[in-house]
């Protein structure tokens, strides 16, 4: 099952829910930016950027994939020097700790790069840290099949 | 004598005309018939018979040659122009696809009631709407229509794949076993509700057969449909009573009419006699 748009493709395996959105903008000529969400559960219809409302569902065999666009005078800070999105996921960056919303059992991850010229946070949410060894390739097949079109001249506040 | 034997040749002459004729008209009716072709059809052998539909007629589906047609995932555009996709094949739950337009008379119902907080479901099942694709549908219009709780996708591809025939249709999909459990067009949600207490029944009928056990689960399923089409949600007043009706009262009060009038006549003469028989007891030396 493949979904695109705002610049961002997905090619997901079965049993996976998805999303590319943009958030309109609060005011106008605001600049927002597109947001992956992709996940092997039900994602609700109220989720945050970075998935809160949907990490809440998760079971320990669930997995949450974040792709966050961030505006391009973005890709000049240090945050965002990694060229590329980290392949595979590093199994062992994902922690407690690393969640932006703690809950308990779960593990997560974060890395922040540029590719195609646009900067990006890649979040990733596993339902389980003790079998984060099983759930880390689940999410890091997710990941290496995102398709990321190099940035063009479009519409004010995004690609 | 004579006249005998002439009064009976002239009877056989009769009846033989009289069977005469009925051979002639005998043979005009099968030359008619063989005329109009009956009988070709035992020269024939069972190849050659052809049916078919009549003009207009939608083929059936395979779904209706003994198997249950597979859902589909569902990928497409919201009508805000993001991008969507929902699993429905097997997952946990079991999914409603709404397959509704823009345009229908018919399906303002539908999209005015997925508003809010959406209608109420079976546990367990999600509700998705499903329209035609941007050549097919206004998009600003769509974003009118789109309920915030339940998703909109925009796909002809979907539409195709669930061979859909007319707007508003619903097809009901297990999510474990990605079979179509129903589907149906429907002009109001309690139609719509039919489909999972078909699927209810159904499944009842299925565990049967292969198990010869379980009804438990199909049996809660039925009562909760057929509560959810009587209107009667989760929490509902009519579940909770305030005061429970009083229980009948034993005795005298249960028995009938009649039975009360036979009692009171037993007791108007059995009572006199018995305290005649205790004066006479008492005063007696």
């Amino acid at each position: 099952m493949r979904i695109s748009a705002h610049g961002m493709a997905a090619d997901l395996p079965g049993g996976w829910d998805a999303r590319i959105y943009r958030r309109p903008p609060e005011r106008p000529a605001a600049a927002t930016h597109p947001v992956l969400h992709a996940g092997n559960f039900a994602l609700p219809a109220e989720r945050g950027d970075y998935g809160s409302g949907a990490v809440e569902l998760m079971s320990a065999a669930h997995v949450l994939v974040v792709l966050r666009e961030f505006g391009a005078e973005a890709v000049d800070r240090p945050l965002f020097a990694p060229r590329g999105r980290p392949s595979p996921v590093p199994y062992a960056a994902f922690r407690p700790d690393g969640l932006q919303r703690a809950i308990q059992g779960q593990a997560g991850a974060q890395f922040f790069f540029t590719e195609n010229g646009r900067p990006f946070c890649l979040y990733v949410v596993l339902g389980s840290y003790v079998n984060r060894s099983g759930l880390a390739p689940v999410a890091a097949g997710v990941v290496d099949r995102l398709q990321i079109e190099p940035v063009t001249a479009g519409p004010a506040g995004g690609p | 004598m004579t006249t005998l034997v002439v009064a009976e040749a002239v009877a056989i002459g009769l009846l033989g005309l009289l069977v005469a004729g009925l051979l002639r008209s005998h043979a005009d009716i099968l030359r008619r018939l063989h005329q109009l072709g009956a009988g070709d059809d035992d020269r024939r052998s069972p190849a050659d018979v052809r049916f078919g539909l009549q003009p207009g007629v939608p083929a059936p589906r395979d779904g209706l040659k003994g198997q249950s047609p597979g859902g589909h995932d569902i990928a497409g555009q919201t009508p805000a122009g993001d991008a969507v996709a929902l699993a429905v094949v097997g997952i946990a739950q079991n999914t409603l696809v709404a397959f509704l337009s823009s345009g229908c008379s018919t399906c303002a119902d539908f999209w005015e009631s997925f508003g809010g907080s959406g209608p109420t479901l079976p546990f367990g099942t999600q509700l998705v709407v499903v329209t035609k694709g941007t050549d097919h549908e206004s998009e600003s219009r769509l974003r009118q229509l789109a309920p915030s709780a339940v998703p909109v996708v925009m796909s002809s591809a979907v539409w195709a794949a669930y061979d859909v025939p007319v707007a508003p249709y619903f097809v009901l999909v297990d999510g474990p076993s990605g079979q179509v459990r129903g589907e149906r067009a429907a002009t109001s949600w309690a139609q719509v509700a039919h489909l999972w207490q078909q699927a209810a029944a159904d499944g009842r009928l299925a565990e049967r057969r292969t198990t010869g056990t379980g009804d438990d689960g199909f049996r809660a399923a039925r009562a909760d449909a057929e509560l959810l089409t009587a209107g009667i949600t989760p929490g509902h007043p009519s579940l909770y009573p305030s005061s429970l009706p009083e229980p009948p009262k034993q005795g005298f009060q249960s028995a009938d009419r009649s039975d009360r009038d036979r009692q009171r006549a037993l007791l108007a003469v059995a009572m006199p006699v018995a305290i005649a028989a205790g004066i006479r007891s008492t005063w007696s030396p």
